[in-house]
């Protein structure tokens, strides 16, 4: 089975590039090994802010489209708030907080 | 509110379209205060006020695109007071329309500066920062409904906010600048703040702004959302929301639309609908069986009179439960209906030196043209001069559909000065009623530009000068507030601008005596009532005892006269004194070209305007009589025709033929002959303008180029009227030009050059 990114914990500005670096080499990963989707968890995500879901928005203007399938809580209502509910969409989400989002 | 942009495109663009953006936003602005005027008027006028409301939120709204922070800021002051005017909270007093109307001014000085922030000085900061604090006096003070901590927004965090009647729905769009997380400012603390203050309807961010991951600074926002909030709060709370992030989003905070309202929209968006009824059914303000039932109530009024009768609005109203905004909005489409009122008008907006351009090679094309002609006919060529002429008869529909474009209504212009005796009268303590007539008759656009200056010095003066304040008024048997009429009207190929007032018109005791001491009339010479009133623009006759911070702005009515002298005009006074004082201004229609009538004398030529034209006479030389005061004269069907010689005004050297032309022509002074030799017909005349040597040159207005390349002078018909009219035709009212030199050679010479 194949292993989703998991975003750190603290997803704010103070990790942002970090995470960016992290992210993108996991793409580039992704992407040799033939995958046509990414799979990101978020269900460690404790703190997030602008700039984190900012990441993600990045990411869905690379070529190869993701789906978030875990969330936190902090995390999905973070989604909800700044207009982003529609990543957590129930058809990939394994966890409570998804079945949460509408 | 900026919005940085680091991209090179966005900012050649916002260069490029920055001058059509002041110059929109000059119209906007203009638009405001004859609108505020008008309102002043009219303090009930919806319209007005709703037309008021859309200028001020355009030129926010654009200039919030361009990135100027100071119109957005301060508008948005404006804003709230003409929303509160809207929501009938605050009423138009004389007080809120003189701030309202300076800070229309404040609002013209930023747009005029504002690729120039170092025009903004510390006392132009102070002047904005007093506007703001009195209109935070009218929007804030008397609000009835101030919350406690005890209300519902004291819990969203917002101190002594007020709040609106009942919970509805605004929509709240934001876009963040790239130094929002920089700055320590998140927008998701802001949305979360937000959805605090009621319930999130919807939200939505983009990602299209954010570029890819690849591409992506983390430490940049590229964030925007836009909200649909329902909440009780106002527009001040909501906006609250964004004030740590001022300088690093653009924001929009649209007020909510209650359902009424959005009904009254749909009826004002309709293209074409007839009936009340029908419009009230397509909308859903009513039932079809609802309105079949009010219908048949109105059907049994049948028969009675139509005073008595209830309206269906009305019935609809009382029974059906639309709500009045609703009908009004229907009535109101109805009326425009009726009214047949000009759909909607397009226009493209075109450079003016484009056009300048387009009329010169005009110009030459006509000149070309009458080449052409001439050519044609030495040939003798049946079918060539045909096409020539019908070729000509397409380049006159094409000149005058270019000039057509230059024209604009001078009314433009007058409404431009309300303000000015509105604020000169206040300030003198002055009570005017001031009328605009013939607002659109229509002048070139150059000349009303130029006329402006002129005019408005009138205006001052006669508000400074010529009417009385209401105690002297009263005291004359006048009407305690005085009468200004600002005119305009063609009349024969010119435009009189007419300036009326009912004020005390010329002292001319005082203005001779002042003339005699100042040495412009010598010591005891009493002149004639009307020399006397032109004293006035004589250079050097302004005093400092007259001088005021009004009309005596470092402008002379010298000035004044010379700058409509420039423009082929001229100048008259009509003074009754104790009565009033009339300025008449006539100024050519335009500047470009005129339709003529091409006479000779000699072997010179003359181009007469063809609308001052009335008939032509044949004479023998010897025929035209000199009367007592020595002016030619002529008698015409039973009376006597005074008749310029233009052979001997002109020292032009030919032998007269037997037989000459009279061509009479009407003038403001009445009917005269202009004696010639030889009538050469119509001709589209191209006007250039004479040297400097020859302005003083009286009877030509101009010079023109003939087909052959001959030089046509172009003459004044009111000038030449003036010369004919007066008592005695010296030999000083010829030419001041060197003695013996005939004039017209010498303005051939310059032209030729």
């Amino acid at each position: 089975m194949r292993a989703p990114f998991d975003l750190p914990a603290d997803l704010r500005i103070y990790s942002a590039i970090d995470t960016r670096d992290a992210l993108l080499a996991w793409v580039a990963e992704e992407a040799s090994a033939g995958h046509d989707y990414l799979q990101i968890s978020a269900r460690d995500v404790e703190e997030v802010d602008g700039s984190g879901l900012q990441l993600l928005a990045a990411l869905s203007n690379m070529e190869t489209p993701w789906h978030l399938v875990e969330t936190s809580e902090p995390f999905a209502q973070a989604c909800r708030h700044m207009g982003f509910a529609y990543w957590l969409d129930k058809r990939y989400l394994k966890t409570q907080a998804g079945d949460s989002a509408s | 509110m900026s919005y940085g942009t680091d991209s090179d495109s966005d900012k050649e663009f916002i260069a490029q379209a920055m001058p059509a953006f002041i110059s929109e936003a000059a119209e906007q602005i203009e638009a405001i205060e004859t609108l505020l005027l008008e309102l002043e008027e009219q303090p009930d006028n919806r319209d007005l006020l709703d037309s008021l409301f859309r200028c001020a939120h355009t030129v926010k709204g654009s200039a919030g695109i361009f990135g100027l922070n100071r119109v957005v800021e301060f508008t948005h002051h404006v804003e709230t007071l003409l929303d509160k005017m809207r929501d009938g909270d605050i009423a138009l007093k004389p007080d809120i329309s003189t701030l309202l109307l300076q800070c229309n001014d404040q609002i013209k000085f930023l747009v005029d500066t504002a690729a120039d922030e170092s025009a903004d000085t510390p006392e132009q900061k102070d002047t904005r920062a007093d506007l703001v604090i009195q209109l935070r006096a009218h929007t804030e003070g008397p609000e009835p409904a101030v919350v406690g901590s005890a209300a519902p927004t004291a819990a969203l965090g917002a101190t002594g906010a007020t709040v609106a009647t009942g919970p509805c729905v605004w929509s709240i769009s934001a876009r963040f600048g790239m130094e929002t997380f920089r700055n320590g400012m998140d927008p998701l603390s802001i949305a979360r703040y937000l959805s605090g203050m009621g319930r999130v309807v919807s939200v939505r961010s983009g990602v299209d702004t954010v570029p890819a991951l690849v591409n992506l600074n983390p430490e940049s926002c590229y964030l925007s959302f836009a909200m649909e909030l329902e909440t009780a709060a106002t527009r001040e709370d909501i906006e609250g929301a964004f004030s740590f992030v001022l300088d690093d989003c653009q924001f929009d905070v649209v007020a909510p639309e209650t359902q009424d309202r959005k009904l009254a929209r749909a009826i004002e968006e309709m293209p074409e609908t007839p009936r009340l009824g029908a419009m009230l059914v397509s909308v859903g303000a009513v039932s079809q069986d609802k309105l079949d039932q009010v219908l048949s109530t109105q059907q049994q009024t049948r028969g009675m009179p139509s005073v008595g009768k209830p309206k269906l609005g009305d019935l609809l109203e009382a029974q059906a439960g639309v709500a009045p905004e609703v009908v009004a909005a229907a009535v109101a489409k109805q009326q425009k209906l009726r009214d047949n009122a000009p759909s909607e008008e397009r226009y493209i907006r075109v450079q003016a030196d484009r056009l300048d351009a387009v009329i010169n090679l005009l110009g030459e094309l006509v000149i070309a043209g009458a080449g052409a002609t001439l050519l044609a006919r030495a040939t003798h060529h049946v079918s060539l001069i045909e096409a020539n002429l019908q070729m000509n008869g397409l380049i006159e529909e094409i000149r005058n559909g270019t000039l057509g474009l230059r024209m604009v209504p001078v009314g433009e212009t007058f409404s431009r000065f309300r303000r000015v005796v509105r604020d000169t009268a206040s300030s003198l303590g002055k009570e005017v009623n001031f009328e605009i007539v013939g607002g659109d008759a229509e002048l070139d656009k150059s000349m009303v530009e130029k006329i402006a200056d002129p005019l408005m010095h009138l205006v001052r003066n006669s508000l400074d000068h010529g009417l009385e304040t209401p105690q002297e008024r009263l005291a004359a048997g006048k009407s305690r507030a005085g009468h200004l009429t600002l005119s305009a009207r063609h009349e024969t190929g010119a435009i009189l601008i007419r300036i009326d007032d009912d004020g005390r018109g010329i002292n001319r005791e005082r203005v001779l005596q002042r003339a005699w001491n100042r040495g412009l009339v010598e010591q005891g010479v009493v002149p004639s009532d009307n020399d006397i009133n032109m004293l006035i623009f004589e250079p050097g006759f302004s005093t400092a005892e007259q001088v005021t911070n009004l009309s005596g702005r470092g402008v002379g009515m010298d000035v004044v006269r010379r700058n409509i002298e420039a423009l082929r005009g001229s100048i008259r006074l009509n003074s009754h004194p104790g009565v009033g004082l009339q300025v008449d201004i006539r100024l050519p229609l335009t500047l470009a070209i005129i339709d003529g009538f091409l006479v000779g004398v000699g072997a010179s030529k003359f181009v007469l305007p063809l609308e001052s034209v009335v008939e032509v006479i044949e004479a023998a030389d010897q025929h035209t009589l000199v009367d007592a005061s020595g002016r030619h004269v002529l008698e015409l069907r039973g009376a006597i025709l005074p008749v310029v010689r233009l052979r001997t005004l002109y020292t032009i050297e030919s032998s007269p033929p037997d037989r000459v032309s009279v061509v009479v022509v009407n003038s403001p002074r009445g009917k005269f002959g202009i004696e010639v030799d030889v009538l050469l017909g119509q001709h589209q005349t191209v006007v250039k303008p004479l040297g400097s040597l020859f302005k003083s040159l009286r009877g030509i207005s101009g010079s023109s180029i003939l087909g052959s390349g001959e030089v046509a002078l172009i003459l004044d018909v009111e000038s030449l009227g003036a010369l004919v009219t007066a008592e005695q035709q010296s030999a000083a009212s010829r030419a001041e030009l060197p003695l013996g030199t005939p004039v017209v050679q010498q303005v051939k010479a310059i032209a030729s050059v």
